[in-house]
């Protein structure tokens, strides 16, 4: 049972620029935290989950990137959702849990009872207040946001074993090659402030080993003992496996969706899957309209007040159009990113891409991929200042930064 | 004397390499694309140079303020602020290139190599005593550029013919231009097209000639034709018994090694490469036709050929990159693998071969 004095901070973990080649070309520009997902920065979908957190104080992003990346948006967020949001710099990698504890001092500043960490490309519903009841009663050290997954994906992720009637979590493992489990890890997680001494031992005894052992240069070559510096600690390998099983860490399992955005095409769909989110608690955010006034819009459709739609353009279902960008008579969009100051000429179509700031779509030109989110060039990806001249179609390509495309192209990536 | 260089826009075909450094800068056998060109153009007089650029001006004349210094002639940026063609440019730098003396001017295209014979050009120029000389080179394929039609014996050009589909003449525009300031009253400032537009006009009233280029030509602006653009340039600096190419045991054909980079044991390199600036190369390497840029390192028994290596990049041991590979800044080819035309953009990690040709991003 919570007592009014309990104090809860979050933390984000963002990630830096050398990391996360995968979502080039979309990277290119923009830290990939700040690429829009249904009209919203992908952190805000995390930091506006957190505000439903009660008795929240502060809301910390930590990353590699510089300060002055996040430094406008902080700011902003920070005024328009009322809540202390800052962005901290790590000065070299720690890993996913020694990032948190080279802030611990800053962290527990604010005396919290709990601490959440989340990481920032994770899509889900953030079932955060509902995750703090439940390690409440679970009364241990930490409780992990589980999600059953296909048998056949579960590889990809950490996968873990939990007691069915206390959910205390009984083995961790992180991309086992053979099958242990489909209940894997969101990367959502909370915490008790002991995590901090349970990485401080981890630290400890990494610096104690290193005193006392020789490694051999055979022993050398084997990742598996490849030594970390004392300060890096890793959350899966180093916290979750070593104390599963030993009554300390629990799971809260959602029903909701969950996804990794780790490439362009996926962020498409996960940009979908806010949109339906939207419906359900946000329905003002949703763009309307029949073709008389406004455009026809099917489905979840989100546009930005200074967008401009022609009222024959037909837009949806799971559109997202940003600012200034301006859609002309007839156009067709379906399944799309639309980023800001995008013209789209007549009778356009786009169907399943992304299409980057300031690109140019011309006349009766077709935008298009199949629409397989996870497959390389299932989604097509415009990079910023791209221009498709008239009639040209460009299906299941990459088109990197300021091109000019005016022949048709398929299945390539356009350097 | 005064020129301007065309330097443009984004250089998208010669990526990944322009994604770190705009491809004015990138290295052409150890020295910047524009620096062969500004130091062409110091050797006949000219005393001033402007850059026609419209992107990343900071990067470009951070790098040249260098260089003025030590060669000696004056670099100032003419800033395109919407891509003015090939001849917009030259109206847009009008009050630089313009001077009481009414001398002709240079005008290179940013991504041509050649033996530059400026002066050869100026005394054909005076010669002719038209308003315009412009540099052709012989090719194989005319079709696949703008053919120059002229009468062979004067150089008088007759017209321009785009990408011809039967044979006009196999002679093409080379990129090099020296212009009576005249010409600048014929360019308006807005997007124009020097050779569809402005020279077509000159050669109708007789005033436009064409000189021969007699050397190496190549248009560099794209990897295939860098590398083959570096045999040419080698080769050019073999017929004049230049000191810089290097000798040895461990060297065969024509190869260029900057004096900072170190070579190990037991290596065969050439024909046709270039190693740059602090780059190592183990023992055992093999590399033949391909450009190594700056701080490179080659492990053992590794073999590149035929390939671009960017700045920075580490090739494990016994590597086999061959067939066109690009590799961007910071790309770590681990050791063992076999890269058949990857192209690969910067700050990645090569842990699988490429068997056959791809973009990995």
């Amino acid at each position: 049972m919570g007592s009014a004095e309990d104090r809860v901070v979050a933390v984000i973990m963002v990630g830096g620029p050398t990391k996360g080649t995968r979502f080039r070309p979309l990277s290119f520009n923009l830290p990939k935290p700040l690429f829009p997902l249904a009209g919203q920065p992908m952190v805000h979908h995390p930091i506006s989950a957190c505000k439903r957190i009660p008795n929240l104080v502060q809301i910390y992003l930590i990353g590699f990137y510089e300060e002055r990346e996040f430094a406008l948006y902080v700011s902003s967020i920070s005024n328009e959702l009322k809540i202390a949001v800052r962005y901290l710099r790590e000065d070299k990698p720690h890993g996913s849990a020694g990032g948190i504890y080279n802030f611990r001092d800053l962290i527990m500043e604010d005396n919290p009872s709990h601490i959440f960490l989340l990481n920032f490309d994770v899509c889900c519903s953030f079932p955060l207040p509902e995750m703090l009841d439940a390690h409440r009663r679970y009364g241990g050290m930490g409780t992990i946001l589980v999600i059953k997954v296909s048998a056949e994906s579960a590889n990809q992720f950490g996968e873990l074993v939990a007691d069915t009637i206390t959910n205390e979590l009984l083995h961790y493992t992180e991309k086992p090659e053979t099958f242990v489990s489909d209940r894997i890890n969101c990367g959502v997680y909370i915490f008790t402030p002991e995590i901090f001494t349970a990485i401080q031992g981890v630290s400890t005894q990494r610096k104690d080993r290193a005193n006392l052992r020789r490694v051999s240069s055979f022993e050398a070559l084997q990742s598996a003992t490849r030594s970390f510096p004392a300060d890096f600690v890793r959350l899966d390998q180093d916290i979750l496996s070593p104390l599963a099983g030993k009554k300390q860490l629990y799971t809260y399992e959602t029903m909701d969706f969950w996804e990794q955005i780790k490439t362009p095409g996926m962020s498409l769909r996960c940009s979908g899957l806010y949109l339906a989110q939207f419906r359900y608690h946000s329905p003002h955010l949703l763009a309307t309209g029949d073709g008389t006034k406004n455009a026809t819009i099917i489905g979840d459709v989100y546009i930005h007040p200074s967008a401009k739609v022609h009222p024959t353009a037909k837009i949806g279902p799971n559109v997202s159009i940003s600012a200034n960008a301006r859609i002309g008579a007839g156009a067709r969009l379906i399944s799309c990113i639309i980023l800001d100051d995008v013209a789209i000429a007549e009778n356009a179509v786009v169907l399943h891409a992304i299409v980057g700031w300031k690109s140019s779509i011309g006349r009766w030109s077709r935008v298009q991929a199949d629409g397989q989110y996870n497959a390389k060039l299932g989604v097509t990806i415009l990079g910023e200042a791209v221009a498709v001249e008239d009639e040209v179609v460009v299906t299941n390509s990459i088109v990197l930064p300021n091109k000019t495309l005016n022949v048709s192209v398929q299945d390539e990536i356009i350097l | 004397m005064k020129a301007l260089i065309l330097v443009g826009g984004f250089g998208t075909r010669l990526r990944p390499l322009t994604l770190s450094v705009p491809k004015p800068l990138v290295e052409f056998a150890n020295k910047p694309m524009i620096l062969h060109q500004i130091e062409a153009l110091k050797a006949i007089g000219v005393t001033e140079v402007v850059l026609a650029i419209n992107y990343q001006p900071e990067v470009m004349l951070n790098f040249l303020k260098g260089f003025e210094a030590k060669l000696e002639i004056k670099i100032t940026c003419s800033q395109e602020t919407e891509p003015l063609g090939t001849a917009g440019p030259l109206a847009l730098a009008r009050d630089k290139l313009i001077d009481d003396s009414g001398k002709p001017f240079f005008v290179l295209n940013s991504d041509v190599i050649s033996d530059y014979p400026l002066k050869e050009m100026i005394e054909f120029h005076k010669a002719h005593g038209g308003e315009a000389s412009i540099m052709v080179t012989k090719v194989d394929e005319p079709s696949k550029y703008g053919v120059v039609v002229m009468e062979e014996s004067t150089g008088k050009v007759e017209k321009f013919v785009e990408k011809p589909k039967l044979f006009v003449g196999n002679k093409i525009n080379a990129g090099i231009y020296l212009l009576n300031p005249s010409v600048l009253d014929r360019i308006e400032l807005k997007p124009t097209s020097i050779e569809k537009e402005i020279f077509p006009k000159i050669a109708a009233e007789q005033k436009l000639f064409a000189m021969v280029l007699p050397g190496f030509w190549m248009d560099i602006g794209q990897p295939r034709d860098y590398i083959t653009g570096l045999r040419l340039y080698l080769s050019s600096l073999r017929k004049k018994s230049s000191s810089k190419l290097a000798t040895g045991p461990h060297i065969v054909g024509n190869v260029i090694v900057d004096e900072t980079a170190k070579i190990g044991e037991g290596c065969l390199i050439g024909p046709d490469v270039a190693v740059g600036p602090g780059c190592v190369v183990e023992s055992g390497v093999r590399l033949s036709r391909c450009t190594v840029m700056r701080g490179v390192r080659v492990k053992k028994h590794a073999c590149i050929s035929s390939s671009i290596i960017g700045w920075h990049c580490t090739i494990g041991q016994w590597a086999r990159v061959e067939n066109m590979t690009i590799l961007g800044e910071d790309v770590h080819v681990c050791d063992e693998i076999y890269s058949n035309g990857g192209v690969v953009l910067p700050h990645k990690e090569i842990k699988t071969s490429i068997l056959k040709p791809e973009i990995v991003m």
